[in-house]
């Protein structure tokens, strides 16, 4: 190595930081006057669906002035990052109102200008341009294009079938749980939320013929799932899943039981029968707060609280301590702490 | 074979020896920076990629997301502590709770606390902790319903460790956030920090970090950042460039191989139940947040639970850094003990295949290029003055190769700031960026030497035995604004 | 003539509550922050103020008694997007609360009740 070729070198770094100076002006620039198109997109699309939706009679909102409004402010089919945005906007509005609205707004968005770009991406090779196409379509419930994104509920990637089978519920409500229980891959939580929330929100009135052919499952999100809709939809006759699956083998079962049963209060005999399913947990932690929710939920059972606090784990004694000391059973607790330290520890007697 | 140090630094195979090893060392960090480029790269894309299908608003209505603790640890900070509060109460995310630790704090940060949020004494004879710490005084909640999300603990002086173990054993949530009492927090920093959570599949994540940005000089208005300035002094202006390329290159470069090590004190995220499992933070080094992302990455390794770290690009925190020279350095020498004692702690990782990745690959870069740089710098600038004064340096030749090195160092330090400039609207006015561009190529003839003055001195400490704690670190405090 | 106050910073909420309210002939002042507010806000009495509680700075309980303090009003409506059950039970519990709507809204519950006001 001699100094002309350090000389190069320096004079090709040289130019990869004039690149970067000049991407840096770019870019400053670019975001600059895209926010404020941005803003301007937001603001021409709230004024045409507040109208659209409330009309004034006086002064009707017509399509062509749709049309013509939105094309004023850039949404044109060749600047797709306009579009894209106006989808987003659409979306977020879509999702914000149900009822009678709901529909109003569904039939002005197959008016307005996107239409086509969001199928379109679906048969992308991109699995973020499949996977954001197959989202669009859902939450703006085009359920003509049902087909196309049904066979994606199996996708090896994570967010395309995930999207997949949101459409799934979002299409097919109650029905879809024939389907969802029995899929091939696992579902994450987030999943498993937005599949209850959509359910819940799109079709509030429960379905139990598909929630009962669907506890068939031994799939471990599967069971998870139908918990957290039991849990949502505050169905009192099915807690019984909930509790049967307190003791499942699987920590995130149990987890998911526990927190799921917190909902619900429990005849007396489903609450002894989960009182004897509580040696049964195999995690202290959870044992703790199982303990709680009999404890919020139910007399106090000296026997029970008795057995407990001669138990193995230390935390799990004190809680109990503590539930039988502030429930007028002073004297239970203090025999067991004399009997822990005999007196020679204590120094007394 | 050398009989004075003239004779070994005027030692031909001495010289060549060290050319090849410093040449090879420096070598081998630009290769490491460059890959960590590309994987910030692609990591800064598949984050931004991955939360168009889990958006903020989503988890916000969301009912089944998990509860989050914020626990906060304060020692006499009375002159803020309000506000601090009321900012951090201000986080949205509706499973939120927010545990304040007194950490026996001689000013009168107590009162204060207990007048404004009409605090009452709570029963806590049964309250159980699993992890051991100082003693508990009081727990306190406030007797008005707005404030039903605070608790605070009122315990004896144990250290910043010593808090957040007490704040972790008086949580009842899923996950825990640390953080310090003022750093300011973004609004929607907790709805973001989730997400990995809910999206983790078939890996748990067992920590979680968020970018931290400078907010020296800035405007806060009712606890949030309301206008951010640079630092109009040059050593927290260094700060931010070294901030933005730690957190945007570095952390984001390890968070896509699953390498993290670290996740900044000043804000991460864990669950509860890993961090009881661990036995929490050690009060008894000061990198305690190094020490326990290691330990709960061991643990995982050792339960043979699959496992990730991960870190998010946005600044989620913004803190205040050091204005001089003097508590940069105070803070460096802090930071580099605790590196050498969480090195000599975890000493067992080295090469070890039982810890897999993280013994083979992660612990040894640690070690080599993280603990060693300072080391190796320190002798590379001994090594120059020796060769140097004994005539073996050809000055134009090696004056080229310094400038080359440094136009490299230039260059990374525009990437990371081009990139912060093209995914985040920080700074976004012209006159900002050639600022922090302009710091960055003034950083290594003043900032630089600052930093590795403090790590040498923390290692001597080290070395020589010499105790030294966390040190005071003043802070001037933020320009905070009335509404 | 009746007055209705909303405070929204979703700017499509915003400008759809504020259309739903002038057509049934309210008057009609929408912003998006508190810090829009003016000194005429807080001296007239508002028959409805229709607000988020999700606003940058300030916890939503204490959003909530914020507006109950400063702002005079005979019916309070939240509409937001954290609509859990345990806020909605916090909120209630801050007293004078007309009526908690979740998002997803169906605006026409909310017409119904201004205009059997």
């Amino acid at each position: 190595m001699d100094e002309t070729t350090i000389l190069y070198f320096i004079a090709v770094v040289f130019s990869i930081l004039v690149i970067y100076w000049i991407s840096i002006a770019v870019s400053l620039t670019y975001r600059r006057n895209r926010t404020a198109r941005l803003e301007k997109i937001e603001i021409t699309f709230a004024d045409i669906v507040s109208r659209y939706l409330y009309e004034d009679p006086k002064k009707p909102l017509t399509l062509t002035e749709i049309t013509r409004t939105l094309r004023n402010v850039g949404i044109k089919e060749k600047n797709k990052n306009n579009i894209q945005f106006l989808i987003r906007l659409m979306i977020r509005t879509q999702r914000t109102i149900v009822g009678s609205n709901f529909y109003k707004l569904q039939r002005l968005y197959t008016q307005i200008p996107p239409y086509g770009v969001s199928v379109k991406k679906i048969s992308s090779w991109n699995w973020y341009r499949q996977a954001r196409g197959i989202r669009e379509l859902y939450e703006m419930n085009q359920s003509q294009y049902f087909d196309e994104i049904f066979k994606y509920r199996n996708d090896k990637n994570i967010y395309v079938r995930r999207e997949a089978q949101i459409a799934l519920v979002v299409f097919l409500g109650w029905e879809s749980l024939r389907f969802l229980p029995y899929l091939k891959r696992n579902m994450t939580l987030w999943q498993q939320i937005k599949i209850v929330e959509k359910l819940y929100d799109l079709y509030p009135k429960p379905e139990l013929k598909w929630l009962h052919r669907a506890y068939k499952t031994d799939r471990l999100f599967g069971i998870k799932l139908l918990m957290r809709i039991i849990r949502k939809y505050e169905l009192h006759a099915e807690t019984g899943y909930i509790v049967d699956n307190l003791n499942h083998e699987d920590y995130e079962v149990r987890e998911t039981a526990i927190y799921c049963i917190k909902t619900f209060a429990v005849s007396s005999s489903t609450m002894e029968y989960i009182k004897n399913l509580y040696d049964d947990i195999p995690d202290a932690t959870q044992q703790g707060q199982l303990l709680d929710y009999i404890y919020q939920n139910s007399e106090i059972d000296l026997d029970f609280y008795m057995r407990q606090l001669y138990g193995t784990n230390d935390d799990l004694k004190l809680s109990i301590a503590e539930i039988l000391w502030n429930n007028g059973y002073k004297e239970k607790v203090q025999e067991f702490y004399y009997e822990q330290y005999p007196n020679s520890v204590l120094n007394v007697g | 074979m050398w009989d004075s140090a003239e004779s070994f630094f005027g030692s031909y195979y001495i010289y060549w020896i060290s050319v090849f090893l410093f040449i090879g060392y420096g070598a081998s960090l630009v290769t490491l920076y460059l890959s960590g480029i590309i994987l910030a790269r692609r990591s800064i894309k598949r984050t931004k990629q991955r939360s168009i299908f889990l958006r903020e608003e989503d988890i916000v209505s969301a009912t089944d997301i998990p509860s989050v603790t914020v626990i906060a640890p304060a020692y006499n900070e009375g002159l803020t502590i309000i506000e601090n509060v009321k900012s951090l109460l201000s986080i949205q995310y509706p499973y939120y709770e927010l545990i304040l630790v007194n950490d026996g704090s001689k000013d009168d940060s107590l009162e204060k606390l207990i007048e404004e949020f009409d605090l009452e004494q709570q029963d806590a004879t049964f309250i159980t902790q699993p992890i051991p710490t100082a003693s508990v005084k009081h727990i306190y909640k406030s007797r008005k319903k707005k404030y039903t999300h605070l608790t605070v603990i009122d315990k004896n002086n144990g250290g910043k460790a010593d808090s957040i173990n007490a704040g972790v054993n008086f949580a009842t949530t899923e996950l825990v956030i640390f953080t310090d009492v003022d750093c300011i927090i973004e609004q929607d920093a907790i709805l973001k920090m989730v997400r990995p959570y809910l999206e983790e599949d078939d890996k748990e994540i067992i920590g979680c970090g968020g970018g931290i940005g400078i907010a020296n000089d800035s405007v806060i208005k009712n606890g949030i950042l309301a206008e951010l300035r640079l630092p109009s002094r040059l050593i927290p202006m260094n700060q931010v460039v070294e901030y933005i390329r730690a957190f945007l290159l570095g952390r984001m470069a390890w968070s896509e191989v699953n390498g993290l090590m670290l996740i900044s004190g000043a804000f991460g995220m864990y669950p509860r139940k890993r961090v009881i499992e661990v036995g929490g933070f050690n009060p008894k080094t000061v990198g305690e947040d190094l020490e326990l992302c290691i330990r709960l990455r061991k643990h995982m390794e050792e339960k043979k639970i699959p496992y990730k770290v991960v870190y998010l690009p946005e600044t989620l925190c913004w803190t205040e850094a050091p204005s001089d020279y003097n508590i940069l350095i105070r803070q460096r020498d802090r930071w580099a003990r605790g590196l050498w004692e969480t090195i000599s702690l975890h000493k067992d990782l080295f090469f070890n295949r039982k810890y897999s990745k993280m013994g083979m690959l992660y612990y040894p870069y640690w070690l080599f290029f993280e603990f060693g740089a300072p080391i190796v710098e320190f002798l590379g600038v001994i090594c120059i003055i020796a060769f140097g004064l004994l005539g073996w340096i050809h000055w134009p030749f090696a004056i080229l190769l310094s400038f080359a090195a440094y136009l490299v160092g230039c260059v990374f330090s525009t990437i990371a700031i081009f990139m912060y400039v093209k995914s985040f609207d920080h700074y976004t006015k012209p006159k900002q960026v050639v600022e922090l561009l302009l710091a960055a190529y003034l950083e290594p003839f003043y900032y630089h030497p600052l930093l590795l003055f403090g790590q040498m001195k923390g290692y001597y400490k080290k070395l020589f035995d010499i105790t030294s704690g966390w040190g005071t670190m003043t802070r001037k405090g933020f320009k905070i604004t009335k509404s | 003539m009746r007055k209705v106050l909303v405070i929204q910073e979703d700017i499509i909420i915003l400008k759809i509550l504020e259309r739903l309210v002038k057509l049934n002939n309210f008057e009609c002042r929408a912003i998006r922050s508190l810090d829009a507010l003016n000194i005429e806000d807080q001296q007239t009495n508002y028959d409805f103020i229709i607000t988020d509680i999700l606003f940058e700075g300030i916890a939503p309980l204490e959003f909530v008694a914020q507006i109950q303090e400063i702002l005079l009003h005979k019916n309070l409506l939240i509409v937001t997007n954290m609509g859990q059950d345990k806020i909605k039970q916090e909120i209630f519990a801050l007293r004078d609360i007309t009526g908690f709507y979740a998002v997803p809204i169906d605006l026409d519950e909310i017409e119904a009740i201004i205009q059997a006001y």
